[in-house]
């Protein structure tokens, strides 16, 4: 079916992808999710195919948004999978109009079905035909952005662990930086802190797209989070725990001095466990 | 044919229960059999000590040697003294405990060692016969064991309030350790060479011709010292005064192996030189505390002054433990090994005076007295084996590695801030000159476990991937989706950049390659095709020469 | 427009058998997709996901290390790895900014089951690989 909905009433996995699913319950549940829209698999292999009239449905709804658009991948079958599929599919940030959305969206769907995603897929065990489908949100510039994991993923502990850095969440997901690194007790107790050597950060241009600059160098090795955002952050966690359960993995953003969840999935495989 | 000549297979296991590391850092070179037999209990001793003063949770940390190489490994503190340990963190970190430590050192510990040393290394040890040589060898082991005791006992008085320090600072201003550790300066000038005696030296050479004139000639270093040393009046008696002092300080390193500063008169002149011409007063360090004060939060700025304090207080003890303790015992043991050594040589019973420092006191004594003791041969071969081998050609661990780190929730504060404490102490002080170390071995953020060894290949954009064939390693600055495709070739991963939550940290776990991420400079310091072991355990990277 | 143009497919050998409807259906299937120059596109020893057809630029094959020849404009490649869900057998990089027509195997190999003039055509550019291989 092609079809889409706004985040708020995403709720079938088999069309829009846990990832999908798993904001749109974010967002029923009060979670800070910035806003957008969800696209079905068969909605981004129609505009793949260069359907016209997929590609006006698609601009149509993700007028209202406004500004640059940030475009993420959901893969559609992840669920029951014994992996995390990091890095397998693409997030597209910046995208500044519908008509670069086109394109972004046909390079998601090939992202999909890319010969290093049919391996990844048929090493986790799955062998049938992928079909991702995407979430398009307004896309946010934050001062400090990066990954959280719920359980500590090395050692299997039961605390948080943080990395962050500045600007775009990116630079800490696609490993750019040695981000700071937190560990944080369940309780809110703070048991390490370490400054990381955060060189550049990920911005978005105004014409679309992201651009690596470098960061200022009294930063570079400034923590970016203080003792209120790592309480803020701790209280995301709880939350997340409370709707999706335990050992999760999530993105998230400070910017305009609002703490914003970007991605929230399951974390598959963690050490010392 | 001795034993010692046949060819046997070197064979290093663990030398005791638990795990096992080298310190390359304190022991680059492999130890004598002295070493060997003096160091492990009177290091434990003190390490023992300090473990308990200070309520660690650990039992201490005991060092052994296997074929000469030493390894080390931290004891666990006994399960039923934690409860008093909490507790006296606690005392320790209100009390400020440390203070009694320094006054204990600067009122007793130290004066009695140094009046020791002197009193030790005023016997002319060629004057003695044999039967009161091999008495005066074991009297100076004896002081240099509890030497050995005493510097360890010391140890963290000397960084616990550094720690403190670089730990609380640290997080109210985001400066790093290395810049903190700046703020240092001037606090111990021992670390400088400074003390009375040399002041008193340089003193009394700037106001004295005829010293200045020596001092500027170009003849043999030995003569040199000779003549300013038999100065008439002030000066020669500063100068006396001053070699008295340093004179059997080893210059570097702690085994007897190790020459002591008289015996390199060229270094010890250059080092007096230096001190006459230099007009350095103590650094502006007092502009640079100020600055980084401001940079601290006005609620914590009454903390910073009073931590502050306490690091610099303290600072100085890192040096003067060592300096006033075993590296002058050694120097006094060594001292007293060549005269015997040179006594033994002329008499046949070696081929060389150095090669006693290869044997034990038993066997110094039974060579002396004449009851036995090793052979010239067998010495000789010590000696060679020693001066062959390094800690690079031994396994870099030994034993069962440890389990994770327990869960540290549940911990009283005050336990709690003196593990960060040292932590950070141990990292930043000593970390520095443990870079120099290893050169062949880098660290980074253990992001993946698992050991593998295996070739490396320097691939920096997807142009490259064509190199990596199955079983590689990869070494590039960070992976982006892009290398993806390289994945089920790879045997390990290493980056410069990325933390343990990067997609390539997370994807090496879920393939099950080791990794190691976070390095900064794996790029630069890996060749491409060397053969690496990747530690994904120990986040370290080894490069095989 | 939904897929390939049809005039891009016109020329292409392996479709040379085809008459215009059936033609027109076949163009449906392809998506576009573009590689800038100097990407891999295939890497020998991975699994396979798409076939792809050429329009516009050039691209190298290379096996083990060695170049073996280039492709352009009609030529296509990456069906083996689809055809017996092997491995990939060679590796493909484009030499400049590459335009291209992909299928993946759930719409490759409907094409080719259903469809017994590609397959025909498919079959004797294989067997052209076959004898160059045995050949080198």
């Amino acid at each position: 079916m092609r079809v889409l909905l706004p985040l708020t009433e995403v709720s079938d996995t088999s069309v829009f992808g846990s990832k999908a699913v798993g904001l749109g319950q974010a967002v029923r549940d009060g979670l800070p999710v910035p806003p957008g829209v969800a696209l079905s698999g068969a909605l981004v292999e129609a505009v793949a195919s260069d359907d016209g009239d997929a590609l006006a449905l698609v601009a149509a709804a993700v007028g209202p948004l406004g500004g640059p658009l940030a475009v993420r991948s959901s893969a559609v079958d992840e669920d029951g999978a014994e992996a995390s599929f990091a890095g397998q599919h693409l997030t597209l940030l910046n995208v500044p109009s519908a008509a670069e959305l086109g394109t972004a969206l046909r390079e998601i769907w090939w992202s999909a079905n890319s010969d290093s995603a049919i391996t990844y897929r048929k090493r986790v065990g799955l062998f049938t035909r992928p079909s991702v489908a995407v979430v398009v949100q307004a896309l946010l510039d934050p001062e400090c952005a990066g990954v959280m994991f719920t359980r500590n993923p090395v050692t299997g502990a039961d605390e948080r662990m943080i990395e962050a850095s500045w600007g775009l969440g990116e630079a800490v997901v696609a490993g750019l930086v040695i981000p700071d690194s937190y560990r944080v007790r369940r309780d809110g107790q703070v048991l390490e802190r370490r400054a990381g050597l955060k060189r550049v950060a990920i911005r978005s241009l105004a014409a679309g797209g992201t651009v690596e600059e470098d960061v200022a160098a009294e930063l570079v090795e400034k923590l970016c989070l203080d003792d209120a955002r790592l309480v803020e952050l701790s209280g995301l966690a709880r939350r997340c725990e409370e709707v999706y359960g335990l050992d999760r993995d999530v993105e998230w953003a400070f910017a305009d001095s609002t703490l914003y969840l970007l991605q929230c999935r399951g974390v598959t495989r963690v050490g010392g466990s | 044919m001795t034993t010692a000549e046949t060819a046997t297979e070197l064979r290093f296991e663990p030398p005791g229960p638990g795990f096992w590391e080298q310190d390359p850092v304190h022991f680059p070179r492999a130890l004598t059999r002295y070493w060997t037999e003096v160091h492990p209990a009177a290091f434990v001793a003190g390490t023992a000590d300090f473990a308990s003063f200070y309520g660690m949770l650990m039992g201490g940390l005991a060092m052994r040697y296997v074929n000469g190489i030493a390894y080390k490994t931290t004891l666990p503190a006994p399960e039923e003294e934690i409860p008093q340990r909490f507790a006296r963190a606690d005392a320790v970190m209100t009390g400020k405990l440390w203070r009694d430590q320094l006054r204990e050192w600067d009122e007793s510990a130290k004066p009695a060692a140094i009046a020791k040393h002197r009193e030790l290394q005023s016997v002319d040890p060629s004057a003695l016969s044999d039967e009161e040589l091999a008495e005066y060898l074991e009297r100076c082991r004896d002081h240099h064991a509890a030497m050995i005791t005493q510097h360890m006992r010391y140890t963290a008085s000397a960084i616990v309030p550094t720690g403190d320090f670089l730990a609380h600072v640290g997080d109210w201003t985001g400066l790093p350790p290395s810049e903190l550790l700046g703020l240092m300066r001037g606090a111990s000038p021992v670390s400088a060479g400074a003390s009375a005696e040399l002041e008193r030296m340089v003193g009394a050479i700037r106001s004295d011709s005829r010293a200045q004139e020596l001092l500027a000639s170009d003849a043999d270093p030995a003569a040199t010292l000779d003549a300013l040393a038999s100065l008439e009046g002030d000066t020669g008696a500063a100068v006396r005064e001053y070699l008295d002092l340093v004179g059997n300080r080893l210059l570097d390193g702690f085994d007897i192996a190790e020459p002591s500063a008289l015996e390199l008169p060229d270094q010890l002149l250059r080092t007096i030189r230096a001190a006459v011409e230099s007009e350095a007063g103590e650094p502006d360090v007092e502009a640079r505390a100020v600055a980084v004060r401001a940079q601290v939060p006005e609620e914590h700025r009454d903390s910073f002054d009073e931590l502050f304090a306490e690091a610099r207080l303290l600072y100085r003890l890192r040096d003067e433990r060592g300096v006033y303790s075993d590296i002058w015992a050694a120097g006094i043991m060594r001292r007293a090994t060549l005269s015997a050594g040179r006594r033994l040589a002329a008499a046949g019973r070696l081929h060389a005076p150095e090669h006693l420092l290869d044997a034990d006191v038993g066997e110094m004594r039974a060579l002396l007295v004449g009851s036995g003791g090793p052979s010239a041969d067998e010495l000789a071969a010590r000696a060679d084996y020693r001066t062959t081998h390094s800690p690079k050609d031994a396994p870099a661990t030994l034993g069962t590695p440890p389990a994770p780190p327990p869960d540290s929730s549940g911990l009283p504060p005050g336990i709690a801030r003196l593990m960060r404490a040292t932590g950070i102490a141990m990292g930043a002080v000593f970390g520095s000159s443990q870079e120099e170390h290893d050169e062949n071995r880098l660290r980074g953020l253990a992001a993946s476990p698992g050991i593998y060894e295996g070739t490396a290949r320097l691939v920096s954009s997807p142009a490259e991937f064509g190199r990596i064939t199955q079983g590689d390693v990869l070494v590039t600055v960070s992976t982006s989706e892009a290398f993806n495709i390289l994945l089920p070739l790879l045997g390990g991963i290493v980056t410069d950049s990325g933390g343990l939550l990067s997609h390539s940290a997370i994807v090496a776990r879920e393939y099950g390659i080791p990794g190691v991420v976070g390095t900064r400079e794996a790029t630069a310091r890996i060749a491409d095709g060397a053969r690496v072991r990747v530690d994904g355990d120990a986040g370290e990277v080894t490069t095989f020469a | 427009m939904p897929g390939a143009p049809v005039d891009a497919l016109r020329t292409v050998p392996l479709f040379a058998n085809l008459d215009d409807e059936e033609l027109a259906q076949v163009a449906l299937l392809f998506k576009t997709r573009r590689f800038p120059a100097g990407e891999t596109i295939v890497k020998e020893g991975t699994d396979a996901a798409a076939f792809f057809l050429i329009e516009s630029g050039e691209a190298a094959v290379s096996v083990r290390g060695s170049e073996r020849r280039s492709l352009g404009p009609g030529d296509h490649f990456g069906e083996i790895a689809l055809i017996d869900e092997g491995v990939r057998s060679a590796t493909i990089t484009a030499t400049t900014d590459l335009a291209c027509y992909g299928l993946t195997l759930w719409e490759f190999r409907p094409l080719v089951v259903e469809n017994g003039e590609v397959g025909w055509k498919l079959l004797q550019s294989v067997a052209l690989k076959l004898r160059n291989a045995e050949l080198s």
